[in-house]
């Protein structure tokens, strides 16, 4: 047993395992150590209220005292737009004009609007949603009301109510974030998910392809056959594109049918309000309208455009790395390339907005192409046109590159002579 | 006889290891060469620069008329080659291995259906051409590419030890197909072997590698003459130990 489980390990933990081991490590932690900043950069702020005070009364300026003498740091604008463009704010409580008179001498519950700047629709951009302003602002003027006021309880148990809008692309309208952010994020998180599983299916098929037929030394047969590199190629990226294709669609059938039951469920038992339901759906469509996130129709020809494209140069980086990789064994190793380079900039457009990123980081995520697939609807959505298209660009220059380095790998000596990266040992060259 | 293969000066290295050196030699259209060397001579690496799979470092190869280096392509389609113990297509049937070798061969309904049948008749398997290549013994899928490989009919076939690992019967059975093709096809053989006997059966002329050089080549009788011995297995012993 000991002697066979000696055996086992020294198989499994080869030379190219460690080495995967070890580059999986650095970027795994690498990686939780940059969410974990992303995360800080955006939450962290929490002792900061932004304050418009549209007012300007003794009671307003009184509630700005009570959040101060709360602890917060209080920073106040003439108008969100400006504060937005000036100095950054993503969010801000607005004390509208008459309010005090509202609360103080009609005796009439009052709102304050709080304003969110949308830059993503991530998970980042739904937390940036429901951390307001407003929400200590609300506090400190019920604390006023209730106590300075009127030294014990005011006429109205709640003086104040919140009022959301949402601003993105310079336009606002009257809308809560996050349900904005719902409406559209079944699609902007669905499609990296497709995104991903493709990438990383493909290289995976396709290096255990190559792999397999170098074993069985039927490439050899192939590329010394009358058939152009360029069509056996071809051929080997079509078929894995719809092997991959395939598993997607199934696993995308099975997440729809598992959606479709979970929904029709909670109707059934918890007799949920299909007409109310609707009439929300209608008016979260307006809004992201009006906002201008919806993509138009030549826009998402781009779209699809840098999905083509990322999977184009995912199945070339591939057929690349197949070259390097002697028998199937190796094939695990050689795609680990690929799946941390899909992997990276997926999980980062998932948890946060990408183009808010410091620049060393957004620099190093750039180059990956992949990136700008994962962050092509939010660029579209958010009107960051040279981004998008200067990634569309980007990304087509990548792949003609990686397509002559492709072709020149198999027309070179590498497959049979080489002595790389993903070469296990014993397999010397055949002289 | 017109040529099927002159080889020119061939050279290559694999780093600072000099693996073929300034190898020369032809094959007439219809012939069979022998190449027999130890583990290492460099008779793979010959192979590997006619099958176009390596460039050469210096020197040419002839191939009716077309060279390795400058026309691959034209050279692709006048030669078969078949890699030491290459296997097929484990899910494809016999028949559609054929199939799929003979369409990228030609274009052709008619000519591929002529090659499939060249293939069928050379292989000899019969009613095993319908099952799957992965329940076939190592005879018969050596026997299936060796069709594969001459069914075509190319100027040139390039076979690296073509009976190696096979029983008595089934080597005496390939050697035979090889006899056969070479004589109604016209087809000219390079083959590498381990199996002097195979070659001295088999081979029109042969040579002896060592080190990326020929040590010795002609035909059968002419070597056993040279070296004054009684097989080749004692020629290649004296050619390679120099004694």
């Amino acid at each position: 047993m000991k002697n066979l489980l000696k055996k086992e390990l020294s198989e499994l933990f080869n030379r190219q395992m460690l080495i995967s081991l070890f580059i999986g490590f650095f970027i795994t932690a690498m990686l939780g150590g940059l969410m974990t900043s992303t995360i800080s950069e955006s939450v962290a702020d929490t002792g900061t209220v932004h304050i418009i005070d549209m007012d300007g009364t003794d009671f307003t300026r009184a509630v700005l005292d009570e959040l101060r003498a709360q602890g917060y740091e209080v920073e106040t604008a003439e108008s969100f737009e400006t504060a937005v463009a000036q100095d950054g704010w993503t969010e801000a409580a607005v004390f509208p004009a008459g309010m005090s008179a509202q609360l103080l001498d009609a005796h009439e519950a009052a709102a304050i609007e709080h304003y969110t700047l949308l830059r993503s629709t991530s998970m980042l951009a739904s937390m940036v949603g429901q951390t307001t302003s407003a929400d200590a602002a609300t506090d400190a003027l019920t604390h006023v009301y209730d106590v300075t006021v009127y030294g014990e309880d005011g006429f109205l148990e709640e003086p104040v109510s919140i009022e959301k809008y949402t601003r993105a692309n310079d336009v606002t309208v009257k809308a809560d974030p996050v349900a904005v952010i719902g409406s559209l994020a079944m699609f902007d998180q669905f499609m990296p998910l497709v995104l991903f599983l493709l990438v990383v299916l493909t290289a995976q098929t396709i290096i255990t392809a190559i792999a397999s037929e170098k074993t069985d030394k039927t490439l050899e047969t192939l590329l010394s056959s009358p058939v152009k590199r360029v069509e056996i190629l071809g051929a080997k990226m079509l078929a894995a594109l719809i092997v991959a294709l395939t598993y997607t669609v199934s696993y995308g059938l099975g997440f729809a049918i598992s959606l479709y039951t979970t929904v029709s469920h909670g109707i059934e038992t918890n007799g949920i309000d299909i007409g109310g339901a609707f009439t929300q759906v209608v008016e979260n469509r307006i809004a992201v309208q009006t906002l201008g996130l919806e993509i138009p129709a030549y826009a998402w020809i781009g779209v699809i455009a840098q999905l083509l494209l990322t999977l184009g140069i995912s199945l070339t980086a591939s057929i690349i790395l197949g070259a390097l990789v002697d028998d199937p064994k190796t094939a695990q190793s050689a795609s680990l390339p690929i799946m941390l380079c899909t992997m990276f900039p997926y999980i980062l457009s998932m948890v946060s907005d990408i183009r808010s990123l410091s620049l060393g980081v957004r620099s190093l995520l750039y180059a990956i192409p992949f990136t700008h697939t994962f962050i092509a609807t939010a660029a579209m959505r958010f009107h960051d046109y040279p981004l998008f298209w200067g990634g569309l660009i980007y990304q087509a220059v990548f792949l003609a590159a990686l397509l002559a380095l492709a072709l020149r790998v198999y027309s070179s000596d590498i497959l049979f002579v080489h002595q790389g990266f993903f070469k296990r040992k014993g397999n010397e060259v055949k002289e | 006889m017109p040529l099927a293969l002159e080889v020119q000066g061939l050279t290559k290295s694999y780093g600072k290891k000099l693996a073929v050196d300034h190898v020369s030699f032809t094959i007439e259209k219809g012939q069979i060469f022998g190449l027999m060397g130890m583990n290492g001579a460099g008779k793979t690496t010959i192979l590997r620069m006619l099958a176009t799979l390596l460039r050469p470092d210096s020197g040419d190869a002839l191939i009716d008329g077309h060279s390795v280096v400058k026309e691959p392509d034209q050279v692709r389609a006048r030669i078969c080659y078949l890699p030491d113990e290459a296997g097929a297509y484990r899910t494809m049937t016999g028949e559609a291995y054929l199939a799929f070798i003979a369409g990228l061969y030609f274009k052709k309904p008619e000519e591929q259906k002529a090659c499939i049948e060249r293939g069928r008749e050379i292989c000899g398997l019969g009613d095993a051409l319908s099952q799957k290549i992965a329940t076939y013994s190592r005879g018969m899928t050596r026997k299936l590419v060796l069709a594969r490989t001459v069914m075509a009919q190319p100027v040139l076939a390039i076979l690296d030890e073509p009976t190696s690992g096979l029983d008595v019967l089934n080597s005496l059975d390939i050697r035979k197909s090889i006899r056969d093709c070479a004589e109604k096809y016209g087809t000219a053989f390079l083959l590498s072997s381990h199996h002097m006997q195979e070659v001295h059966t088999m081979a029109d002329r042969c040579a002896i590698m060592k080190d990326g050089v020929f040590l010795a080549d002609g035909t059968p009788d002419e070597l056993l003459a040279r070296y004054e011995a009684d097989t080749l297995e004692r020629v290649f012993e004296k050619a390679v130990r120099g004694v």
